[in-house]
């Protein structure tokens, strides 16, 4: 598989009254080309941190160290100046909530033209509005040419999230991160949407990062899931071996979380790590119902237990294939 | 045995000519937990505000232990606040920011004039309960997990001893891995002190899990109602099985958005949307009938029907 982008040893800070706040501890991840990764975790986890730090929004006072590398450039440590090429046509991003990530002042057709024109400087009028005309349609949007002249409060949240992916359409870039794209969503709405990142993963040809807390959804849509815990990547790879043969203990005590079945529902006692904290062994271990002493004693770097399945814990035994 | 509280027929239209409950029928059975279901704007938090009194209706009656609550209301308002809580669906919000614990949780007792040192010591005995350490109590709201101002808010609405207490999304922005442990509590809660629940949700697993009952609501109507589990194994109503296909079910989802309150569509409401819709669906407003068990708006209810799978569970009315 060759990797459209490899982090490696990415680290955030940011300051705090208390001391340096670990967002990221040294993260780990490769996007396979055409793949569309799920990045799993609770929240305060940085999922949504690794999102901002490679489109490079986090703001100054964030210390950034480690590499993200993308077609041999090391995004963390591009200047300013030249990320902006990057973002929209080479890196773009769907946000959480479609209310504030659109502009409010103007017309769906003029913030979907902006993205055009960024990509394709030369186009006339009409042929902004025809290719803004046909996303809309891609996204599943009716009567596209009178949306294109709606502003963004005259949308249900639904189609605004599908205004998001067309705008993403459009830009065509080679990654693409989707920050939690449905949870401002009610459920039959955030089917809809899941249908189409499915429908669509053909047409957008790039990576797909998907940021999500809930595993299930990533299990769904996802060829790869990585599962982010305190900064960290704790477990990585193929989405059926991830979720069908977990090897770390906190992937496991989070499939186990489930609503089915019936009795006590099932938790994961204790708290997320305090971020400003620097425990010398396993991030997990304080929770983990297998710790041992070593686990305290010694951080956990990710090792490979089956064909591109890798975990951070010493107790992880190789994976046969099935 | 008289319901905890009921609507009945109740309307609420809000200026502009928005119909937000458009003739809902609804009774709580006392120490039952109910679910509420139904997408945004569909009257869930507006039902629950009609049932608590902060909402009038436009027309029909709300019914507390069988009084009527307009004239509870008119009573006394703080009666009724101490028969009926509430706890918003943002639990960390609403508490104030300028306010330690200890003086958000005096504050209930303060308002009602309960005896201070009694409501006190049921404090106490709550926060203990909830697993709250006293230490928590000179820390402000900020100061404290999600988790732990979730059990404060808890703690603040059954302090004043209500019979019925109504939750909004009660794990709405909760992580999976601490969503189970607040649910073991109010479901305890509930049980030890035979507490009558309503629990507003969009996450269908949260409701299959927690209730007996569920009512499900499309554009201000209660379109279905009965057992959870019989609904769940077997939805009657096509929008109820529209919702349990949402997750992975292999069904097509659902297309479009729900139509307007303000013009909602003739006949049956859910028609526009329907993948069964027949043309007296358009025309014709069908009626909560009986079947199988439970109420269901529907001229063509599911179960019953010859449609392989789906009348599985049940038998045929």
């Amino acid at each position: 598989m060759t990797a459209l982008l490899q982090v490696r040893g990415l680290r955030l800070d940011a300051p705090t009254p208390r001391g340096p706040a670990h967002i990221l501890r040294g993260v780990d991840l490769d996007i396979g080309a055409g793949r569309i990764v799920g990045v799993v975790g609770e929240s305060g986890s940085g999922k949504s941190s690794l999102a901002l730090a490679l489109l490079r929004l986090l703001p100054d006072s964030v210390r950034v160290s480690g590499h993200a590398v993308m077609d041999g450039t090391d995004l963390a440590a591009l200047p300013e100046a030249a990320m902006g090429a990057w973002r929209v046509q080479r890196i773009a991003m769907i946000f959480q909530d479609p209310a504030t990530a659109l502009n409010p002042l103007l017309t769906v057709g003029t913030q979907l033209a902006d993205v055009l024109r960024r990509r394709a400087p030369g186009l006339s009028r009409a042929a902004l509005r025809t290719q803004a005309e046909a996303a809309l349609r891609r996204v599943e949007i009716a009567d596209p040419a009178r949306r294109l002249r709606a502003y963004p409060h005259e949308l249900s949240g639904g189609m605004r999230q599908r205004v998001m992916i067309a705008m993403g359409l459009l830009a065509q870039p080679s990654l693409l991160l989707a920050d939690e794209p449905t949870t401002a969503l009610d459920a039959t709405v955030e089917a809809g949407i899941i249908a189409l990142f499915r429908g669509l993963r053909a047409e957008l040809g790039g990576s797909i990062l998907f940021i999500s807390h809930d595993l299930g959804l990533v299990a769904d849509l996802c060829d790869d899931i990585a599962v982010l815990y305190g900064g960290l990547v704790v477990e990585a790879g193929p989405a059926a071996a991830v979720t069908g043969a977990p090897a770390h203990p906190y992937t496991a005590a989070l499939l186990a979380c489930t609503l089915d079945g019936a009795g006590r529902l099932p938790s994961i006692p204790g708290d997320v790590p305090d971020p400003v904290a620097e425990p010398p062994g396993c991030i997990f271990a304080p929770r983990c119902p297998l710790a041992e002493a070593r686990c305290e004693g010694e951080p956990q770097a990710l090792r490979a237990v089956g064909a591109g399945h890798t975990v951070a814990c010493w107790k992880a035994a190789p994976v046969q294939a099935a | 045995m008289t319901p905890a509280a009921e609507l009945r027929d109740v309307r609420v239209t809000f200026p502009g000519g928005v119909g937000a409950l458009a003739g809902v029928s609804l009774a709580l059975v006392p120490g039952a937990v109910t679910g509420l279901v139904g997408e945004s704007g569909s009257g869930k938090t507006t039902l629950c505000r009609v049932l608590l009194g902060l909402q009038p209706p436009t027309a029909g009656a709300v019914l507390l232990d069988g009084q009527p609550l307009a004239a509870l209301l008119a009573r006394d308002r703080l009666v009724v606040r101490r028969r009926a809580g509430m706890l918003l669906q943002d639990a960390a919000g609403s508490l104030s920011p300028r306010m330690t614990l200890r003086r958000l949780l005096a504050e209930p007792a303060s308002i009602h004039g309960l005896p201070r040192a009694e409501a006190w010591a049921r404090t106490e005995a709550l926060m203990h309960r909830l697993g709250l350490s006293p230490d928590l109590l000179d820390k402000y709201p900020h100061q404290v997990s999600g988790g732990q101002a979730r059990r404060v808010a808890i703690v603040r609405a059954l302090v004043l001893q209500p019979a019925l207490l109504v939750a909004d999304e009660p794990t709405a922005g909760l992580d999976v891995s601490v969503q189970g442990d607040l649910l073991n509590l109010l479901l305890d809660l509930q049980a030890e002190l035979g507490l009558t629940l309503l629990v507003c949700s969009h996450n269908l697993p949260v409701i299959r899990r927690i209730t007996a009952a569920t009512a499900v609501m499309y554009l201000g109507e209660v379109v279905e109602h009965g057992p959870t589990a019989a609904l769940f194994a077997a939805p009657a109503h096509p929008y109820t099985d529209a919702l349990l296909a949402t997750r992975g079910g292999g069904r097509p989802p659902l297309r479009g958005d729900p139509p307007s309150p303000v013009h909602p569509p003739s006949g049956c409401r859910f028609h526009t949307r329907c993948p069964l819709a027949q043309p007296r669906c358009g025309a014709e407003h069908p009626e909560l009938r009986q079947v199988d068990g439970r109420a269901v708006r529907c001229h063509y209810p599911l179960v019953g029907a010859l449609d392989g799978p789906l009348t599985e569970a049940q038998p045929g009315p």
